[in-house]
């Protein structure tokens, strides 16, 4: 796993009451029990980590945060839109 | 005096301060034209907030609403609301001044969170401004039984005067306790609501981080709804035994005929249908009526994802196949989330339903959201015959509270 995954795994982890010992990028957020109100607590997490901005509503289904990958992928781009923005400014 | 048993709580009087009117009878005018009271964000810094909407009252001047009191006049926000809403049921109610018996007489007025501009206000000072002293009425201000204590002050209420706090159901447990007091035979009359003035930065800001504000409007029980929106207020009714009232010769608006409150005991933001249901039923059989005597409920309806649907599944499992021949709801729609106010504001509400044989609408409704098939009043209020009315609310922690109307006894 690379850097930005491992760090989300970790967080993950720190926000779940029995975290297993490996969670691959497949698992589904749902599987690992974690509901509306720890997510809004986990993308707090990682914008705090990775100095980003997440647009996430607990009120609508995000795909980007069905899978543990999905949520790799998306703070992957939003990394890379601000690292492209950053070298336009 | 009756036995308590048989002793009987009305309301004579009723206040209220909203986004879509600074009385009862204009947020009454503004509910039977669907008028909506969310609008731009004004009056703070817009400084990393994504949700640009609130439910702000911008016609209120304290010192015109609370000119009679200088302590209230100096008071935080919230217990200016409080004081205006007061004074205008107790107005209705015909008491001007000091109550007849001040311990027979109680100030139960809720609130969410209290003085909370004065409290973002003092920190602002202290950790940001480096001021040698905070403003010496911080504390006073900030307290959330200031405006339950200004109320008691300004009326001569020395009997049981304190604030409720049980987040969004905060002002139908304030109605709910008063209405037990005077049932018990405890006092003969209190004014009871609850109050709120937190659409501030820090609440803006707090909000946001749990993900469940809408960006764009409240539009509880619709496909489109993403979301509450945060909005101040307060609503205060005068409740009084009824042998009570008739001697003094009061008008009689309505009956507060049940009230429950039970706990989901489950999870902070995720309801259970158990809690709601049985707060309904209990309601209901406090009131003694039958679930098929209920015409009207003004809904906790908050526009999320999570409550109206929950909600829907709890009133058809009280209600059944009546479920579907109910009018159901959610003013919030057009004066949104009130939070500690909104069982007043709503309780107000359902007065008026009652009174006017009208069911006010939900706004902003396209079509109905999965698994939300009641008769929402979908956009346009309608004339129907309400006898009994009930209002739902329901809190963040699983505190449900509901209050149940009637006319006002022959």
């Amino acid at each position: 796993m690379d850097e930005v995954a491992d760090k989300i795994v970790s967080i993950l982890k720190k926000n779940m009451k029995n975290p297993p010992e490996h969670v691959p990028m497949e698992t589904k957020l749902a599987d690992l029990e974690i509901e509306s109100l720890d997510l809004a607590v986990i993308v707090f997490d990682i914008e705090d980590t990775f100095g980003i901005q997440i647009p996430y509503n607990a009120n609508e289904d995000v795909q980007d945060f069905a899978t543990v990958g999905s949520v790799v992928e998306r703070v992957k781009s939003i990394i890379a839109e601000k690292g492209a923005t950053g070298a336009a400014a | 005096m009756a036995s308590s048993s048989k002793r009987r709580v009305v309301v004579t009087g009723q206040g209220a301060v909203t986004s879509i009117g600074t009385s009862a009878d204009a947020m009454w005018a503004g509910m039977r034209e669907g008028r909506c009271g969310v609008g731009p964000l004004t009056g703070m810094s817009m400084e990393d907030l994504y949700i640009h909407i609130a439910g702000q009252i911008k016609d209120f001047d304290p010192r015109e609403r609370c000119s009679h009191s200088k302590p209230l006049m100096l008071a935080d926000r919230y217990s200016q609301f409080a004081g205006s809403a007061a004074i205008e049921a107790m107005s209705q109610a015909g008491f001007h001044g000091r109550v007849p018996d001040g311990h027979r007489a109680a100030s139960i007025i809720g609130s969410g969170i209290g003085g909370l501009a004065t409290i973002e206000k003092g920190y602002e000072d202290l950790f940001i401004l480096k001021k040698k002293a905070t403003h010496p009425l911080t504390l006073l201000r900030s307290i959330a039984s200031s405006a339950a204590a200004h109320i008691s002050i300004e009326y001569g209420i020395k009997g049981p005067c304190f604030g409720t706090v049980s987040a969004c159901s905060t002002a139908a447990h304030a109605i709910g306790l008063t209405y037990q007091m005077i049932k018990s035979g405890m006092i003969d009359m209190g004014v009871a609501g609850g109050s709120e003035a937190s659409v501030t930065y820090g609440s803006m800001r707090s909000w946001q981080a749990m993900r469940v504000l809408s960006p764009d409007g409240c539009y509880p029980f619709a496909k489109r709804r993403n979301g509450t929106v945060l909005s101040e207020g307060a609503g205060i009714l005068v409740l009084e035994d009824l042998d009570y009232a008739r001697a003094r010769g009061a008008s009689i608006l309505a009956e507060l005929k049940g009230f429950a409150m039970t706990s989901d005991a489950g999870d902070m933001v995720n309801p259970s249908v158990e809690g709601p249901t049985s707060a309904m039923q209990m309601a209901l059989e406090d009131a003694g009526l039958a679930s098929t005597e209920i015409d009207y409920i003004n809904a906790h309806g908050t526009a999320t994802t999570i409550n109206d649907v929950n909600e829907t599944r709890a009133i058809k499992a009280v209600f059944g196949t009546h479920a579907y021949k109910l009018s159901v709801s959610s003013t919030k729609s057009m004066h949104g989330h009130c939070l500690g106010a909104g069982g007043g504001v709503e309780a107000v509400a359902s007065i008026m339903a009652i009174r006017d044989g009208f069911a006010p609408p939900t706004i902003g409704f396209d079509t109905p959201g999965d698994e939300c098939d009641l008769d929402y009043t979908a956009n346009e209020g309608r004339e129907r015959i309400i006898s009994y009315a009930m209002s739902n609310s329901f809190a963040f922690g699983g505190l449900n509270a509901v209050l149940v109307f009637g006319p006002a006894p022959i």
